[in-house]
């Protein structure tokens, strides 16, 4: 998951790494009464967004005025930023800078090893900074104290570890002309598998996705898998789209083959949805619930591959229950195979006669993509 | 001479007594595999399709120093500790089925398995089968959709995806063929054993003659066939699916279908595909294809 900026700022803090004196703003009276308090005369305007480059589209705006600050606000709390609603606004001092460094800790994924990335010529998007003039470290995971020439490098460090950063970075860091480094931006990226060691990650506000408010079925969804048995099988997945075509997808692979082969046979999904990992009935109920109560649905596909050891019977079993309580008259395409198969599609039989759905049933017989066309088909007649 | 996995291969389950250890137990032991015992703390003594558990490896080890394969069905907030233990007590294979493990925590498990040189197949990871030979895991479901889905034969598969390795394997044999061997690496970010590691693998085993993949957008393993490629590490027919071509409709950074599946820059299923081709590769444009592109070399 990935953070503000001001609440990576609030983690940079916590490791001692200094950031630029700021408040975070979500009225324009909270504004007022902060520029009194921070005594600012002079400030930057940064849109809080999940999503960089903000400043080459007018998302983060230099105040040489406390007039300029108020309609900078104004302006940028008002309209979209990179397609993305502006949640809420951090008003920082503004520095005196002398030189802009880039600093970050990622996974690289040739080494399998965590590895610290450095360069003087910050400021920029790295990708665009010569090679050589990137410095490339590697750090060994068991590292408990960074022993590296660079400001900050414990620091951030510690942060990354201690935090279960999946990413964390800095751009710029600058050096200021009284020459001090201090963190002026903040990307940060937190590895949501270490949430049961993260009880504080509850607190933080609900994410944006795809630039706007999660909705409630986003949230909704989010929740099925929260609590002790959340590694019990996955159902918690669900990103809402603008289609009329619901989803229901079993496997991360056979999930990203799908979209495409739904997208491919002209369909518009109304949603990315993906169970997997033998989920409980319950769970998979509450998910079919969820993703159906949209409106203006004009088809369902219910799809995934050869299951290994997803129980077919138990899941298909948990959206018939959902399927019973709605009973939608749009047509649905199943096609699922794996252990229990024969008995699952009996019961998928079953709900189809008794509430007289339009169904078509299909097994491993018939290839997925396959059944992607027959929907669009059915839909379209 | 298989990959993987022989006649040789003893295995020993960590994690054996839950829910998920005990199938993946009776699916091993279904298919001819020799799992010779187990291991959860505190259970020691019980016993799991009549093979003994032990309360630690060490134990395990002194009656059964045959174990050279380890399979791990613990909880997440276990897995680095069992991942460890059985690097510890001189495992050197190992297969770790369990999903949702901290990436710090892989990353730690990684480096001290390199350091090692042990292999470890996962995080999130199924398993792998031999056709025929046995079979690590789960991959295959129960004994009776394991036989309609694989028979020996010439075809190497490999995928991110545990019900992709499946479908991949079905296709194949729909096809009339039959797979060498079929390999769940896992969907995680950070991977023990890679694509690039198994072609090499297929590169020097005798029975296969081409191999199939089922990639993702996101990460950079698929870059790294594409050097194996390019300095002729491996030579037999490939062809491989990229999935996730919608996924530009997302924002970068977000993560669809599998953790190591994120949106990035420069690292799209378009980009994978051009590399890919442009090194020898053939490319399917739907995952069904990939059988009919191999179909010529089997």
């Amino acid at each position: 998951m990935n953070l503000f900026e001001y609440e990576g700022k609030n983690l940079l803090k916590k490791y001692d790494i200094k950031i630029p004196r700021g408040k975070i703003i979500k009225t324009e009276s909270d504004l007022k009464t902060a520029i009194t308090e921070m005594g600012l005369t002079k400030g930057v305007v940064k849109a809080q967004i999940l999503s960089g480059g903000r400043g080459k589209v007018g998302g983060i705006k230099i105040c040489e005025s406390t007039e300029e600050i108020i309609s900078s606000y104004q302006e940028i709390s008002t309209k979209k930023i990179k397609g993305q609603i502006v949640s809420s606004i951090l008003l920082e001092e503004k520095l005196e800078i002398l030189e802009e460094h880039y600093l970050s800790i990622v996974y690289d994924t040739n080494k399998q090893q965590p590895m610290l990335v450095y360069s003087k010529n910050g400021g920029v998007e790295i990708e665009s900074v010569p090679k050589e003039k990137i410095l490339f470290y590697f750090i060994d995971p068991n590292t408990e104290f960074l022993d590296f020439p660079i400001p900050f490098a414990n620091n951030l460090w510690q942060l990354f570890i201690k935090e279960d950063l999946r990413l964390v970075e800095i751009n710029p860091l600058v050096k200021t002309t009284e020459g001090q480094f201090v963190a002026v931006d903040a990307k940060i990226a937190i590895d949501d598998d270490a949430s049961f060691r993260h009880k504080e990650w509850n607190e933080l506000e609900p994410r944006t996705v795809m630039g706007r408010e999660a909705t409630k079925r986003e949230l909704a969804v989010k929740k099925i898998d929260e609590g002790e048995s959340y590694y019990r099988g996955t159902a918690g997945k669900y990103i809402e789209l603008d289609g009329d075509i619901a989803v229901l997808f079993s496997g991360g692979g056979a999930s990203i083959a799908n979209m495409d082969a739904l997208i491919q046979a002209g369909g518009q999904p109304a949603n990315y949805t993906e169970y997997s990992g033998n989920p409980p009935r319950e769970k998979v109920y509450a998910l079919t619930k969820i993703v159906l109560s949209k409106s203006n649905l004009k088809g369902l596909w219910i799809a995934g591959g050869v299951a290994n050891f997803t129980d077919i019977a138990e899941t298909f079993q948990g959206i018939v229950d959902a399927l019973d309580e709605i009973k939608p008259n749009y047509p649905i395409v199943v096609r699922r195979a794996g252990p229990n198969e024969k008995k699952g599609l009996e019961i998928m039989r079953e709900c189809a006669k008794h509430n007289n759905l339009n169904i078509k049933l299909f097994g491993k017989e018939t290839p997925m993509s396959e059944t992607a066309k027959i929907l669009v088909e059915l839909i379209n007649k | 001479m298989s990959i993987l996995i022989n006649k040789q291969t003893n295995v020993l389950v960590q994690g054996i007594t839950g829910k998920e250890g005990q199938k993946a137990t009776r699916a091993m032991l279904s298919y001819g595999t020799n799992v010779v015992c187990g291991v959860t703390p505190g259970k020691g003594g019980q016993t799991v399709e009549d093979r003994p558990v032990f309360n630690t490896i060490k134990e395990a080890l002194q009656k059964f120093p045959e174990v050279n394969t380890s399979a791990i069905y613990v909880p997440p907030f276990a897995a680095k500790d069992g991942i460890l233990e059985a690097i510890t007590n001189g495992i050197k294979t190992i297969n770790v089925m369990t999903e949702r493990v901290p990436i710090i925590d892989t990353a730690i498990c990684l480096k001290t398995a390199k350091e090692n040189e042990v292999r470890i197949i996962g995080p999130s990871s199924l398993g792998y089968i031999v056709p025929n030979v046995g079979r690590v895991g789960v991959v295959g479901g129960p004994l009776e959709l394991a036989n309609e889905i694989f028979q020996a034969g010439s075809i190497g598969v490999i995928s991110r995806s545990g019900g992709m390795t499946n479908e991949l394997s079905w296709q194949v044999r729909q096809a009339g063929l039959g797979q060498s061997a079929a390999i769940h690496i896992g969907g995680d970010l950070l991977i023990g054993t890679n694509y690039r590691d198994l072609l090499e693998l297929f590169e020097q085993d005798k029975k296969t003659k081409a191999v199939i993949i089922f990639g993702e957008h996101g990460g950079s393993y698929e870059f790294a066939i594409v050097d194996l490629l390019k300095t002729g590490g491996f030579t037999k027919p490939l062809a491989i699916y990229v999935g996730g071509k919608f996924a530009n409709l997302f924002p970068e950074g977000t993560t669809i279908g599998h953790a190591g599946a994120i949106v990035e820059k420069g690292r799209g299923a378009a980009e994978k595909e051009t590399a890919l081709k442009n090194a020898g590769a053939m490319v399917a444009e739907h995952y069904e294809e990939l059988v009919t592109l191999i179909k010529p070399y089997a």
